[in-house]
């Protein structure tokens, strides 16, 4: 300790704690974009990230080939099947949309719902702590991406919502992070209510959708879209399936656990949804 | 030592360090052993501050407080500090009441991340993230379980540190 004050080293300190206040404040100034040193280290860091990113997906694609093989051969059997299924299901959903069409120009309806406008990006990153579930996205402000927009996959699924925007970066809150906050709607009720992450179900995976009405009528595998409520993001998203009903602490209220439909573990490319139209 | 030494020595460390970035930002929390992603980084402050004492654990802890900062998600600042005053304390430790062993480590590794998951435990309470029970399930596996890392960390400095460590290059 001695040598510690005899070479300042209290002076490290204070710096620490310079460093500290500097980063904690321009963090709080900024809101959901990243401090600019945060801004610069990433984005030098970025072909790092990429480069592992891409080094780890290929050894994950070598060992899944090698050490299961057999269980490979069972996916892919049971993939011809279901595709002869889902070929099935196109062809009877072909005729149901040419029949909804025409029912729509029947009814003078317009299109009350424009495409999204999307914007793909790399997943570089995953969250490093068990206190979060976050992911990092190879795409940033250089590239429309703002705070706030929803993050799906190739099928629309929901993976979260962007929290923080650096340039060449962004990373979102996945759909279990105990920040997640988002109307849902259950499809075949119609029941709404709020999707919201909970900190011990991130722990197996799933989030809950709490503050359901008295009269909502749920059982284990409704859908869960997101239903746009507050038109601060796009509805109709799926999210997931209900699990099961429980009441909280209270006994008042009921929630139901939704399991998500993405994978988080296997995602390598996401869609950001950067504009929508609001459903009225 | 000359400050040339000194930029060599610190260089060195600063590899000694990328490994272990690299594995705890990249690798282990897409494995993450039984279903916990172990923290590093304060096991590297811990075995640098026993090797090399206060006045560089600060230094050192202070290094690794920004990488950690800013190169992951959701940094508020505190880290800078919080991990220069434990490599402060680790060092001063190490220097005045244990020794530069590796048992040493192993015991301020498990202050420093208890310390680490006890500060966080301690906020999620406050703002009513959960039941404590429920954050005692994800802290203590967390810390037990980074723990088991701290011979790795413990050696690749160790090595370091036999080479270039200390007052070696004068």
């Amino acid at each position: 300790m001695k040598e510690f004050l005899r070479r300042n080293g209290i002076w490290l300190l204070v710096i620490a704690l310079l460093l500290s206040i500097l980063i904690g404040v321009s963090s709080a100034f900024m809101g959901g974009n990243a401090d600019p040193l945060s801004n610069l280290v990433t984005t030098i860091t970025t072909p790092v990230r990429n480069g592992v990113a891409a080094v780890g997906d290929f050894f994950q694609g070598v060992s899944r080939y090698v050490f299961r093989y057999g269980e490979m051969e069972q996916q892919i059997s049971d993939l011809e099947e279901e595709n002869a299924q889902l070929q099935q299901q196109i062809r009877e959903s072909q005729e149901a949309l040419q029949e909804n069409e025409l029912l729509r120009n029947l009814l003078d309806l317009r299109e009350r719902r424009r495409d999204f406008v999307f914007e793909s990006a790399k997943v570089t990153a995953r969250s490093n702590d068990n206190w979060r579930s976050t992911l990092t996205l190879s795409k940033g402000s250089e590239s429309g991406i703002q705070e706030g927009n929803c993050v799906v996959t190739s099928t629309g699924v929901l993976v979260g919502v962007v929290s923080t925007v650096g340039s060449h970066y962004c990373e979102l809150d996945t759909v279990i992070d105990p920040g997640m906050e988002m109307g849902g709607i259950i499809t075949r009720t119609n029941a709404v209510g709020v999707l919201e992450g909970d900190f011990s179900l991130m722990q197996e995976g799933k989030l809950r959708l709490a503050y359901l009405p008295d009269e909502a009528q749920l059982v284990a595998g409704d859908e869960v879209l997101t239903s746009g409520r507050g038109d601060v993001y796009p509805s109709g998203l799926v999210v997931g399936q209900v699990e099961g009903v429980f009441n909280d602490v209270s006994g008042m209220n009921r929630y139901a656990v939704v399991v998500p439909e993405v994978n988080l573990d296997t995602l390598v490319e996401v869609f950001v949804i950067k504009e929508f139209d609001i459903v009225e | 030592m000359t400050t040339r030494d000194q930029v060599h020595k610190w260089f060195f460390y600063a590899l000694g360090l990328i490994p272990i970035w690299v594995l705890d930002a990249f690798v282990l929390n897409r494995i993450a052993p039984f279903g916990v992603i172990p923290m590093l980084l304060p096991l590297a402050v811990a075995a640098v501050a026993v090797l090399e004492g206060a006045y560089a654990g600060t230094g050192f802890g202070l290094a690794v407080g920004l990488l950690w900062e800013l190169s992951y998600a959701g940094g508020f600042g505190g880290l800078v500090f919080g991990m220069a005053l434990a490599g402060m304390a680790v060092g001063a430790a190490s220097q005045y009441v244990l020794s530069q062993n590796f048992f040493s480590c192993l015991l301020c590794s498990a202050v420093v991340l208890g310390a680490l998951d006890g500060l966080r435990v301690l906020r999620a309470l406050f703002i009513r993230l959960d039941t404590l029970d429920v954050l005692l399930r994800v802290a203590v596996p967390e810390v037990l379980l980074s723990l088991c890392w701290t011979p790795l960390v413990y050696l690749i400095f160790r090595f370091i540190f036999r080479r270039v460590g200390g007052t070696r290059l004068a």
